[in-house]
């Protein structure tokens, strides 16, 4: 059954079974892979995308539920890596394998959006995604770095 | 039903063309050499130009690809290798391209001359190559570096920059000279007044310079007439090399851009999902494919028996079946449905957690093989004015890295192509020869990054598994994709241990004798690694013994071998002997350190120092906080390569039980030179969260024969929430090179929790993970 969904602000007629997983539509139907698959059952959070602003885990929804919302991800953060939380995580070198990053940095906009100066007890109940080569210690420096550069480049604007 | 799943060579070529012409993002054409490559691919690619030698490829616009034979899985490989060449090459930082090398060449082609002998006089001249741990030759690169063409291809034992760097270095200084000696030919002047700087050559008298792009193509075909004469820059010369340098794959990975295994796309590609039987050892009885043949998307099933044992460095897996459909979802979603029986020996059925850790522990009891045996044990127990013993235990832990293994592989009847990130390609080439018997100079490896790694033949049989589902599908590219369960049953384990150590202490409370007893499965490196305790700390009379024990659960290498369990006994029995006799547990290492007489004992107390006066070691703390010291070390019983450095760990535990990590310093050696100091000090960092972990968190248990924990809700991994608010990191120089940083770095993690959880509760837990014991107190 077809249905339509709008991810980085591009409608997509998918042909696929409702009730598969948002992370597979995304993946394998859209064609993009910067979301990423790793647990399944929603612990991990490597396939964090965005849902009308709002961080949600993809391998655990059905794609039909995001039908007629405004999914974001990873590749929808800035068209070349320009986006001050991507300059943030090249500031501190923050990925090594990269493979739990898309979804950290989604998970980490969307706080950042309902929380422009998070402290560090924000982050701890708020970032919850997985990351098996130990990056926090970075990702919380970048984070606290893109609160700032996301407010100059808001100044700006 | 839909059309049969095979799709001929021919097909799939037109395919291949069809798709170059509607290029879509998403849908990627294979790099093969009748095939267009894709963005950001980074496996790789027969050159434009001419290549100044297998390392090096310049283009004329001076962009410099190097070949990295390593694979990215987050240490910095990709960034590290390419900085040992460009340091000697002397080329543009800013115009270089890292690239896989081909592990299709590497089985056609050997190596230069000049890559086989390491020059120098070992660990201890900085001028030389250091001393590479796999220095012997041999041929399927398991037990040794091959003499084919990019030598050692494996990334693991933390030798990358140990084993590789000064063929590496060879590599950029060989390119270096030829291009040099293209451009006196040129301007027919003697080299030796030219200099190369930055990609642009210079004849100073005259004022002409040209830049490498321009000349490459002439150095392409001016041999060197003495490669042996080249040599490498030493530390102190080193302008690139010993820079904290950000990784190169860095912005990609911040775009989701990252080509991992998992997200490779061919024309014409079909996908597997996979069930292998929980027992290792087992394989499939039967299953009903009829009950899930007309599901959609559904194409065909392949049974596939154990992977060959001589595949898997003598591991046993087991037997599965493999569901193929248009999208993993539906091969999935079908498999799920799909009734299988398995076929388990009794036997393996019967093994559980209690069942094997008595068995352990009835093996410790048992005379074992005598490593060392220094002085007179018995005599010093005799004479001891205190004796302490303790038994520590450690469980079996996989490495659950985030990409659940996968592989893509296309089998022909002449030609097997697989796209995959893999810590050991040479193996993978020698397996799809085995599986498909099409021979090893017909199989080409397109390699990806990967999503963490923690040990290549610990990550199991993601190859040949992929490869036997291929093989019964010659024709179509099959896309084999774990999910996070079969990832726990296809990695090795490091092995569960038990340790028994006794010690009589002197009047003064001074070890006087030792006895160590290991206990850990045969094949799981763990009695076999070293754990030599009088080595680092003296004791006068001292026994080691291990006790080998055999079960089906199979173990390899996980961020290490034994070390990290072995470091966790000794520091934690050091921090009991310490309190046993009253004394400062700092002052008590120092002591006992002194007392010997290593070759590195300045650099092993400058470390203890050096932490201890960076954590304010010996202020006071308030209640329910504490702090542990302890020394980590490799390779410090000898005098050849050593990584040596030593933590301080504060802890909190509220009365409530509830334990944080609070401060992490660290006082690290650099060896007469790090390659990029930014990525040791990543390495550090993320090992302090692993071991946080392994001490806190992660057990796998066995009941019935199989593996329980199977996914992230079951095996815990720490969160943001959990990472020690402060780490510092300081580095001092020692005089020999480093033995590698990629594993067993903050393996102190462990016993630095456990004591200090004694001194806040009184309680000592001496079997991990701490967070299953109650540490509350009052």
């Amino acid at each position: 059954m077809a249905f339509e969904l709008v991810v980085n602000g591009t409608s997509h007629t998918v042909d696929a079974d409702p009730q598969t997983p948002l992370l597979w539509v995304i993946r394998e139907h859209v064609g993009l892979t910067g979301t990423k698959f790793s647990c399944g059952i929603g612990q991990c959070g490597a396939c964090t995308v965005h849902v009308d602003g709002r961080a949600v885990r993809s391998c655990s929804v059905p794609a039909q539920t995001a039908a007629g919302k405004k999914v974001v991800t990873i590749e929808g953060v800035s068209p070349d890596g320009s986006h001050p939380i991507q300059a943030a995580w090249k500031e501190f070198d923050a990925p090594q394998c990269g493979y739990c990053q898309s979804g950290m940095i989604m998970s980490a906009l969307a706080l950042l959006r309902e929380r422009p100066t998070p402290s560090d007890a924000d982050i701890d109940s708020q970032i919850t995604n997985i990351c098996r080569c130990g990056t926090y210690h970075r990702v919380r420096q970048a984070i606290h770095l893109a609160a700032d550069l996301m407010k100059r480049t808001a100044g700006r604007a | 039903m839909s059309e049969p799943a095979g799709v001929n060579r021919r097909e799939f070529l037109a395919t291949v063309a069809a798709a170059q012409g509607a290029f879509v993002l998403g849908f990627w054409v294979p790099s093969r050499a009748d095939a267009q490559t894709i963005p950001n691919a980074v496996w790789y690619e027969n050159p434009t130009t001419p290549e100044i030698n297998a390392w090096i490829v310049i283009a004329p616009d001076d962009m410099v690809t190097i070949r990295i034979a390593q694979t990215e899985l987050g240490q910095g490989v990709w960034t590290s290798n390419a900085m040992m060449v460009c340091e000697e090459l002397q080329c543009d930082w800013t115009k270089v391209r890292p690239q896989y090398a081909s592990a299709n060449r590497d089985a056609r082609e050997q190596a230069p001359e000049w890559t086989l002998k390491v020059p120098g006089k070992g660990a201890g001249d900085p001028n030389g190559g250091g001393e590479p741990t796999f220095g012997n030759r041999d041929r399927t690169g398991v037990s040794g570096i091959p003499d084919s063409l990019y030598r050692r291809m494996r990334t693991n034992a933390a030798s990358s920059v140990k084993d590789g760097r000064y063929y590496l270095q060879l590599a950029g200084a060989e390119a270096r000279e030829r291009l040099l000696l293209a451009a006196a030919a040129l301007w027919n002047v003697p080299v030796t007044e030219l200099t190369a700087k930055n990609s642009v050559i210079t004849h100073a008298s005259s004022g002409r310079t040209t830049s490498y792009g321009q000349i490459a193509h002439r150095a392409a075909e001016t041999p060197h007439p003495h490669p042996e004469t080249i040599t490498i820059k030493p530390p102190d010369q080193w302008t690139l090399m010993g820079t904290e340098q950000k990784n190169l794959d860095i912005p990609l990975k911040v775009t989701g851009q990252t080509v991992y295994g998992i997200d490779v796309r061919l024309p014409g590609m079909k996908w597997a999902a996979v069930k292998a039987c929980p027992v290792y050892g087992g394989d499939v009885k039967s299953y009903d494919f009829d009950a899930i043949r007309t599901m959609p998307g559904v194409r065909s099933v392949v049974q596939f028996p154990i992977p060959d044992p001589a595949l898997t460095r003598g591991r046993v897996f087991s037997g599965g079946v493999a569901v193929i459909a248009d999208s993993w979802y539906q091969a999935k979603t079908a498999l799920d449905r799909m009734p299988i029986e398995w076929k388990i020996p009794p036997e393996l059925a019967a093994f559980n957690t209690a069942n094997m850790r008595a068995t352990l522990l009835a093996a410790i009891e048992q005379p074992g093989r005598v490593r060392v045996n220094q002085g007179d044990v018995d005599a010093g127990f005799a004479r001891a004015a205190k004796i302490v013993e303790a038994t520590y235990s450690t469980p079996y832990l996989p490495r659950a890295r985030m990409e659940p293994g996968n592989a893509t592989v296309l089998v022909t009847n002449d030609r097997v192509d697989i796209w995959i990130g893999d810590q050991s390609p040479q193996e993978t080439r020698f397996s799809a020869a085995k599986i498909t018997g099409i021979p090893e100079q017909n199989v080409h490896l397109h390699l990806c990054h990967l999503g963490g790694g923690f040990g290549r033949n610990g990550n199991g049989p993601q190859a040949e598994h992929a490869i036997m589902i291929a093989n019964a599908n010659r024709g179509v590219p099959i896309h084999m994709l774990w999910t996070r369960e079969q990832d726990f049953i296809g990695t090795t384990y490091r092995a569960m241990g038990v340790a028994r150590l006794k010690a009589g202490l002197d009047a003064d409370g001074w070890p006087i004798a030792l006895e160590v007893r290991t206990g850990m499965q045969g094949d799981g490196f763990g009695p076999e690694a070293s754990f030599d305790v009088t080595s680092r700390y003296y004791v006068p009379n001292y026994r080691f013994s291990s006790h080998v024990t055999t079960f089906h659960v199979p173990v390899g290498t996980r961020r290490g071998v034994g070390q990290a369990a072995h470091e966790f006994y000794r520091e934690s029995f050091i921090d009991e002997l310490a309190h046993a006799a009253g004394k400062d547990p700092y002052r008590y290492r120092r002591e006992l350190l002194a007392r010997t007489s290593l070759p590195y004992k300045d650099d092993l107390l400058t470390a203890l120092d050096m932490v201890a006066e960076m954590s304010s070691w010996g202020s006071p703390l308030p209640r329910g906080k504490a702090r542990a010291i302890a020394l980590e070390e490799r390779g410090a019983e000898g005098s050849g390569l050593a990584t040596i450095s030593a933590m301080v760990h504060t802890v909190s535990v509220s009365r409530e039980g509830k334990v944080k990590l609070e401060r992490v310093d660290v006082a690290h050696e650099t060896g007469f030179g790090l390659v990029n100091p930014l990525s040791v000090k990543k390495q550090i960092e993320g090992q302090i969260t692993w071991f946080y972990n392994d001490a806190m968190h992660q057990a796998s248990t066995i009941a019935d024969g199989h593996i329980v924990e199977n996914n992230f809700n079951a095996f815990p991994i720490s969160r943001m929430s959990e990472d020690p608010p402060e780490i510092n990191i300081r580095f001092f120089p020692t005089r020999h090179w480093l033995l590698g940083m990629g594993h067993d770095r903050a393996t102190s993690v462990q016993s630095g929790i456990g004591d200090a959880i004694f001194q806040i509760t009184g309680k000592r837990y001496r079997d991990l993970p701490y967070g299953k014991h109650d540490l509350r107190w009052s």
